[in-house]
């Protein structure tokens, strides 16, 4: 139990503090203070126009177990959204009758979130609705986003070089939706795809947005795949917490 | 039989070197993992990763009061509650706090060493709060009763036939030694857990000053639940994991994860800036950081603060022939084995006599330091530790005299020379005599010549005067 909570504070930090300016270095190797670059060297690589990056960036996400499938366009993208939903709504059920199956139901952020204007009435017309919880510490809701087999989001970002997609939590942008269901599926316009992390990040510093996107949601999180684990014998082993499946649908969005 | 971590040094050293069973694992797991890393970091230019990583760790350190700071101040201006804890009596004197007022009955943690280095379950336990470890490898080792015997791995010292006997004893599985069974078994079990639970700790990989983000790096998810899905939220972070910026967390991460397990990057990393925003579904309506110092000033103080830039990939407990043979578990009640450990323990423990033998868990051949992304010079450490051990003469009083009595030996010729002699006629006894019992059971001892070099050089003297002389 702390009596006096600056106490500690200020202790450890006086304590650094002296450490630090003293006469002997704090470390053995005495190679003099150093002075890393405010941008570090990117670490992947990745070049080219629009569509090649489009292409890295899903290569580099089937390597690490991910899937993707490349649209003409975002009408194509919902299409075919419409098609995987039913598919995998009708092997969770094992009904083959996928025109009498009940109303589908998608864990999804909020259609406004999402990359592909009108989305929402268009699942809507071919029976899949989209549920978009609004307080997921309520227990009805948190009880319902559980059995959703399928979550659908957007991301802020893509990247070539390593396959990671970045999502940010906010209004309408659960984070249960990319995390709870086996399958998530994410709509990844071309035009979000960045050739690399650092890429993207020294665009944000330029633009000096880096700060307020970090600080505007609760929690952002790059995505590289789905959820893995090799804790047993070394064993790879998807879908241990998060999705089983990490789908991206790709659309050029550039016309 | 397992490996007793509160058995002594060598009573724990036997234990494991006894164990086929664990080495054949141990063998085979580091050999994958060392081997992944080295694909991983060929693929890229590991040497300007290296200095990189290196420079961010060096510069964190060197701005270390600093940088804490502008943490605390960020994290508060984002919502955050900040509390400093000396020592781990405090920091689990703040969490216990901080449950009471929330009346929580159900944690889920995500994995941390830190956590595991303040002993953090057995606190909560003690106070009649359910904790469950939600990492795969270490939920198999609470249930199974032990401590993780490896930082990135926990589990590695079992056989998948261990881990279905355990299954099949805690939770009522059918047996089976399917992985992926196992694995959907635990799924099903933890996902309960984690609708149910009030409250999440985690640990935190790195802490970003300029805007107050506690980045976790987990391939699982487990990490993302602990952050989003319980009410209160309680991030446990040493105080050496503070970083400049977004741009330096994103840079160790990679090192971390191509070191750690040879991917490019891990599957998520979650950059967790407060609590719930107003508007958002989900998320914390509280989150607390923590601030543990637990020695870690002290290493400073010493002038280890090198070992402060460990980013805990585990790089160097995978290619450590020591770890290979005798796993986690022998290096005693400490999270931290390997060279790391063996360097961190008796640094961050007030007490140099309970890990005294550490240091001397390494050959010093150097292959640690060929591999560390932030280029800690861990030999060098464990000679400095060694020195200490000496100096502080918490080395054993036979061995001190011992060794006093070779120094007087070797300064002055007569009692020198008489030594030698005897060495000459009992040097085939040697076998028998105590400190050497041990050494010759592995190792043979070369024949004494049967004249001294002392005599040879005297016959040839005398030889060459006669020649001068003829």
């Amino acid at each position: 139990m702390i009596d006096d909570p600056l106490e500690a504070r200020d202790q450890i930090l006086a304590r650094l503090r002296r450490a630090l300016s003293g006469a002997r270095s704090v470390f053995r190797d005495r190679s003099g203070p150093s002075t890393p670059p405010a941008t570090p060297t990117a670490v992947t690589r990745a070049d080219g126009d629009r569509r090649s990056l489009a292409k890295a960036f899903g290569t580099k996400l089937a390597e690490v177990s991910g899937s993707y499938e490349f649209l003409e366009d975002a009408a194509e993208a919902s299409e075919r959204l419409v098609q995987l939903a039913r598919a995998w709504s009708a092997d969770d059920d094992g009904d083959t009758e996928a025109d009498d199956a009940p109303a589908i139901e998608v864990l999804s952020w909020a259609p406004l979130a999402l990359p592909i204007e009108n989305l929402g009435p268009r699942l809507k017309e071919s029976g899949i609705s989209l549920f978009v919880p609004e307080d997921l510490h309520d227990e009805s809701t948190r009880a319902r986003a559980a059995r959703a087999t399928v979550g659908l989001t957007g991301a802020e970002a893509a990247f070539a070089g390593t396959g990671s997609i970045v999502v940010a939590s906010g209004r309408g942008k659960s984070r249960a939706a990319s995390l709870l269901p086996l399958r998530h599926i994410v709509l990844v316009p071309m035009s979000r795809i960045h050739p690399t992390l650092e890429a993207w990040l020294s665009n944000l510093r330029r633009e000096q947005a880096l700060g307020s996107f970090l600080r505007v949601s609760g929690q952002i999180v790059f995505i590289t795949g789905p959820s893995k684990s090799a804790d047993i014998e070394l064993d790879l082993t998807l879908g241990v917490h998060g999705p089983r499946l990490v789908h991206a649908l790709i659309f050029d969005d550039t016309w | 039989m397992p490996v007793d971590a509160a058995a002594p040094y060598r009573t724990r050293v036997r234990q494991a070197l006894a164990d086929d069973g664990l080495r054949a694992a141990l063998d085979r797991a580091t050999e994958h993992l060392s081997g992944r890393r080295a694909k991983a970091m060929a693929e890229i230019d590991a040497r300007r990763l290296r200095d990189e990583a290196g420079a961010v760790r060096r510069y964190a350190i060197e701005h270390l009061p600093d940088l804490l700071e502008q943490l605390e101040s960020n994290l508060i201006a984002n919502g955050c509650q900040v509390h400093w804890a000396r020592d781990a009596s405090e920091a689990l004197g703040v969490v216990l706090e901080i449950a009471r007022a929330h009346h929580i009955g159900d944690v889920v943690k995500s994995k941390s060493m830190t956590t595991e280095e303040i002993g953090l379950n057995d606190a909560l336990e003690r106070s009649g709060i359910d904790v469950v470890e939600t990492d795969l490898g270490e939920f198999i080792v609470q249930l199974a009763g032990e401590p993780p015997s490896h930082i990135i791995a926990p589990v590695i010292h079992k056989r998948v036939e261990d881990i279905a006997e355990i299954f099949r004893r805690r939770l009522d599985t059918p047996h089976t030694t399917d992985p992926a069974e196992l694995c959907a078994a635990a799924r099903r079990e933890l996902r309960n857990e984690f609708l149910n639970a009030d409250l999440g700790v985690s640990g935190c990989n790195f802490a970003i000053a300029e805007t107050g983000t506690i980045c976790v790096v987990t391939n699982e998810g487990n990490g993302r639940m602990v952050t989003s899905l319980p009410r209160v939220y309680i991030a446990i972070a040493g105080i050496e994991k503070v970083v400049r910026s977004a741009e330096d967390a994103v840079l160790l991460w990679q090192a971390a994860s191509r070191n750690a397990t040879g991917q490019a990057v891990s599957v998520y990393f979650s950059l967790t800036s407060g609590p719930r925003r107003r508007g958002d579904s989900d998320g914390p309506e509280e989150m607390h950081v923590i601030l543990l110092d637990n020695g870690r000033s002290r290493i400073l103080e010493r002038g280890y603060g090198d070992a402060a830039l460990c980013i805990r990939c585990g790089a160097c407990i995978n290619i450590c022939p020591v770890y290979r043979e005798i796993g986690g578990h022998a290096y005693g009640r400490t999270p931290y084995s390997g060279p790391i450990g063996a360097v961190l323990t008796p640094l961050l423990d007030y007490d140099i006599h309970a890990a005294r033998d550490l240091p001397f868990a390494s050959s010093l051949c150097g292959a640690c330091r060929d591999v560390c992304p932030v280029k800690i010079d861990l030999p060098r450490l464990l000679l400095d530790l060694r020195s200490v051990v000496v100096e502080r003469k918490v080395s054993t009083l036979g061995e001190r005299a011992t060794l006093r009595a070779y120094a007087t030996a070797m300064r002055q010729p007569a009692p020198y020379r008489v030594l030698v002699r005897l060495a000459g006629w009992l040097g085939p006894l040697t076998g028998l005599l105590p400190p050497l019992r041990t050494w010759r059971r592995s190792r043979s001892l070369p024949r004494f010549a049967r004249k001294r070099f002392g005599a040879l050089w005297h016959e040839r003297a005398r030889g060459d005067d006669e020649s001068t002389a003829g």
